[in-house]
Parts: C-alpha cells; structure tokens; sequence
C-alpha cells in the first residue's frame, strides 16, 4: 500500500478492499478533491421550499465556497458564487431572507437577484460610463436543476443532466422526496437549517450514510434509552422482522442507500405509537402509497448518499444532510428536516420533535456518530498510522445484479444482507467512484454508461 | 453636514444630489448604500427627469 503525498491510483485498492488513511488527511489531496469532485458533481443546494417568493434567498455551500440560492423578479430560481466580481467579497453575508439586490459592502457594487450588476459606484465619473456591466455580473453555476423541491447544482457545464447523473437511482432518492403516501414530491423543510462542524474529513460521515450497517453498536446506548417515536429503540424497525433488507449501489454513477422489501400482501407493521394522531397518519399514508405505487411501495428506505456528499435519511428521521468539505481536517455539516407539506401540525410538531431528539448536534444518535468520525479521523493522522490503510472487505464478491425477490426486481447492485447483518459493498462504491473523480480528465471519462448504451 | 443614514429613507422622500439633481426615493433596499429613486430634475441631463436609477449612497448630499 503506497502512502504517496498526493492521490493517486493504488489508494484506493479495491481488489483487495484497502484504502489508504491518506485520502483522508493528506492536505495536497483534499485540495486535488475540491478541484476534481467538487466542482464536477452534482452538488444539494436547497429546497425550493426555503425561497417561495421572488426576492427569497438562502445562503449555501458548494464545496467550500458560499454560493447565493435565490429566487428572482420572474420567480426563475439561480444559484450564484457569493462572492463580489470586483474585489471578491462576500455580497451575502445573512444566512437567508428576501433582498431586491445583493450590495457588497467593501466598494458598493450591487446586484440584482437574477445575478446582473445592477449599481456601480461613480460608473460615469470614475468608469466614464466604459465599464461592461452586462460581463460583470454574479458568477453563476453552470447548470442547476430542481427536482421535487429538491435543488441541485454543479459548476461543470459539462456534467451530464441532473437526472441523468442519477439515473436509476432516482427510484431511491424519491423514497425521500415524495410524500409518504406516494404522491410526487410534496415535501418542505421543517423549520431552520442545522449546521455544525465537526473535527473530521468529509468522507467519514460520507461512507457512514452510504451504508455502514456494521456501526449499530455504537448506537446501542441510545437504543437503551429508548427515544425512538414509539417508545423503544431509535427508530421503528419492526419490518426488519419480516423485510429483507438490502444495500443497492450503482457503480457508474456512485450513489448508495439501504432498503427494506417487505413480502408481498405484508402490510407495512404500525409506527409512531406515542401518538395516536401520528400513528394513524402514517397507517393511512402507508396504505396509499401501496395502493398509488403498488408492487413498489414494498420498498422503504434506509439512509443513502447521492455522490459525493449528500446524505439521504429517507425515514425516522426524514433528512437531507450535506457534509460540507471545510478543509482536510473539518467538516460543516447541514441537515435539512423534511416532511409532507400538508401534514397535520400535531405531526409535524411531533416529528420535529423525534428529528431534534435522534439528529443533529445535539441529537443523540448523530453525537454517537460524531464521537466516532472525530477521533477515528484525529487518530489516522499520524505518520505511522498512515502507513496503516483502513480495510473495505466485508462482503466482497457477494453482491448480485438483477436482484429480485418475491415478484419484485430491484434496480442496482444489491447485497442482501439480511443473513449476512452487514457488508460494506456501498462503501466500497462511494470510494470507487470518488477515485474515478480524481482520476478522470472529464465527464467524457466518467460518464462511462453512455459508453455502454451504445 | 452630518451624513445622512439610508435605512432612514422612506418611499417619497426627496433628496439632493452632488450634481444638483434632485430625486425620489422609490423604494430602499435597505442595505445602506443605495436607493432607488426617480429624477425629478437634474441639470446635468434633463433627459434623466422621470427616469429611475439607483442612487449610491456618497451621491446624495440632503434631504429636501
């Protein structure tokens, strides 16, 4: 195993499943990975939900730079660098709100909500009127794409479309998205946006969504405790009893989640049993959406990661998080609380209290989560704890395509690991791809599907 | 001359210019450093008078 000062390939062996600690903590190749990932893939911005009307904006993250998510005059929604085009400024400095301009304060250059430079101090006497304001305006990404409520950007014109970049991945990502009786979309944020940072790469809350079913031990305090919304547990998991529960990646394009299939004609087992209210509202939820998505509706899901860094909590509790690279030693983490728009407001009171109690900094599974990901991540920095690469085997070379169980085929590479409890066949895809980022020269390379459709 | 705080001024108020005009403020985005607002006047180009412009906070000298 190589222990190089900058990536390259052998890092990430996944022949043997060994990965080197330095694509975690080596400095030259987290600033390689802002370049080669961050500005190529498709990047979680925000919920349309967040900036309803024009005016509206909410002050993102895109890799480490600060980006403006934003509704204009005509409700067409932007994303812009926050950063002023004359001396570099942040022109944004509030978390969210609703502005007619965004004014830099150093000079004073302003700019309209579609992004053009709208106000240049002393254009005519100090510019003599010469200055092309129509070239100056916000730097914009160079796609973005809106999907059920959901909003997506990447900086890289050459990126395939966003839904291409899913592909069928967007089966999963809708468990997330739609609401819970099966209608398209119908989400919103619940309340504000947490962010924290944590001492700790990127990767490691990362690789823990795409699917680290092996880490439940750590939880076992908080299971103890018993805050899960029926009152045992963390979660209600009793279609663990019955379900057969798989971990489904998709090589090609590097996104991962974990999933539950329930056997045909099994009603999915009651939830929420601390509130009468609830409980009823997710039994009819989950009656209609067996009936409006049928064989389909068998699938619940489980936490995922659409590549690089955003993570999906499908259910209990129903979450986006983005883990915001803050240098190679620190990450910014966001979560997002979602819940159907037009719940009812004791359900989305309860929920908002069950999402507070489980995630978050103060949540008490996230911090179990965070004590791991901190020291874990402080302890591979030493010199000979580099030379010591982490292992990804569990599983290798027992995952099946076209999976299908009891009448119902599942898209992807699907490791059952109902038997098995635990593997690390998502793991493994998320460092996969992530290497072909740092590998590829452009999307030509990476967007190796099309190479095989023709 | 003390100097005059933006986020004080209201749609309708006039104001003075450093070239002589004289405008309205229209609207204030209250960010300090501009309001827009309409000529009602202005000896350097009459041909601004009616029109609407963002005014830059070290233009304005009075209000009126």
């Amino acid at each position: 195993m190589a222990t190089g000062r900058r990536y390259r390939g052998g890092l990430v062996d996944l022949r043997t499943g060994l990965i080197s600690r330095e694509i975690f903590v080596n400095e030259e190749i987290y600033a390689e990975e802002l370049e080669r990932v961050f500005t190529r893939a498709w990047l979680f911005v925000g919920h349309e939900s967040q900036i309803p009307k024009p005016g509206d904006y909410f002050v993102s993250s895109m890799g480490e730079e600060s980006a403006i998510l934003c509704r204009d005059r005509e409700e067409r929604v932007h994303v812009f660098l926050n950063s002023c085009r004359h001396r570099g400024m942040k022109v944004c400095r509030y978390d969210e709100g609703n502005t007619p301009v965004f004014t830099c304060p150093y000079h004073g250059w302003s700019y309209a909500a579609d992004g053009k430079l709208v106000g240049v101090p002393f254009f005519r006497e100090a510019y003599h009127g010469k200055l092309d304001r129509s070239q100056l305006g916000l730097v914009e990404v160079a796609q973005l794409a809106t999907y059920k409520g959901s909003v997506w950007a990447t900086w890289d014109p050459n990126a395939p479309g966003f839904l291409e970049y899913l592909g069928e991945f967007r089966r999963y990502l809708d468990l997330t998205l739609d609401g819970w009786d099966g209608r398209d979309g119908g989400t919103e944020v619940l309340g504000g946006v947490q962010k924290w940072l944590i001492p700790c790469n990127w990767k490691f809350p990362a690789e823990n969504f795409s699917g680290d079913s092996y880490h439940n031990i750590s939880h076992r305090s908080v299971d103890m405790v018993g805050i899960g919304p029926s009152g045992s547990g963390r979660r209600d998991t009793r279609e663990r009893l019955v379900a057969r529960r798989l971990q489904i990646c998709f090589p090609e394009r590097g996104h991962q989640t974990g999933v539950y299939v329930l056997p045909k004609d099994q009603p999915t087992p009651p939830a929420y049993q601390q509130s009468p209210v609830v409980s009823e509202y997710f039994k009819h939820c989950e009656e209609e959406r067996r009936r409006r998505r049928g064989e389909w509706g068998r699938v619940t899901g489980s936490p995922g990661e659409v590549f690089p860094n955003t993570a999906l909590h499908p259910r209990q509790p129903r979450t986006f998080a983005v883990w915001h690279p803050r240098g190679p030693h620190q990450t910014e983490v966001w979560r997002w609380y979602l819940v159907d728009s037009d719940s009812p407001p004791e359900v989305k009171d309860f929920l908002r209290q069950y999402y507070i109690r489980y995630s978050g900094p103060a949540g008490l599974t996230e911090q179990d989560d965070m004590e791991n990901w901190n020291y874990a991540h402080a302890a591979s920095r030493g010199t000979i704890a580099r030379r010591y690469p982490y292992t990804y085997e569990q599983g290798m070379g027992f995952e099946v395509e076209n999976y299908e169980w009891d009448g119902l085929r599942l898209p992807g590479s699907v490791m059952d690991i109902t038997e098995a409890k635990s593997s690390e066949h998502n793991l493994r895809n998320l460092y996969r791809r992530w290497a072909e980022f740092m590998d590829a020269e452009s999307w030509n390379e990476l967007a190796t599907w099309r190479a095989l459709a023709r | 001359m003390s100097v005059i705080n933006l986020r004080h001024l209201q749609p309708g108020t006039k104001i003075g210019l450093a070239d002589g005009s004289t405008v309205e403020v229209v609207s204030n985005p209250l960010d300090g450093i501009w309001v827009f607002a309409r000529y009602l006047s202005s000896p350097r180009d009459t041909s601004l008078i009616g029109t609407e412009e963002m005014i830059f906070a070290q233009d304005i000298v009075e209000i009126r």
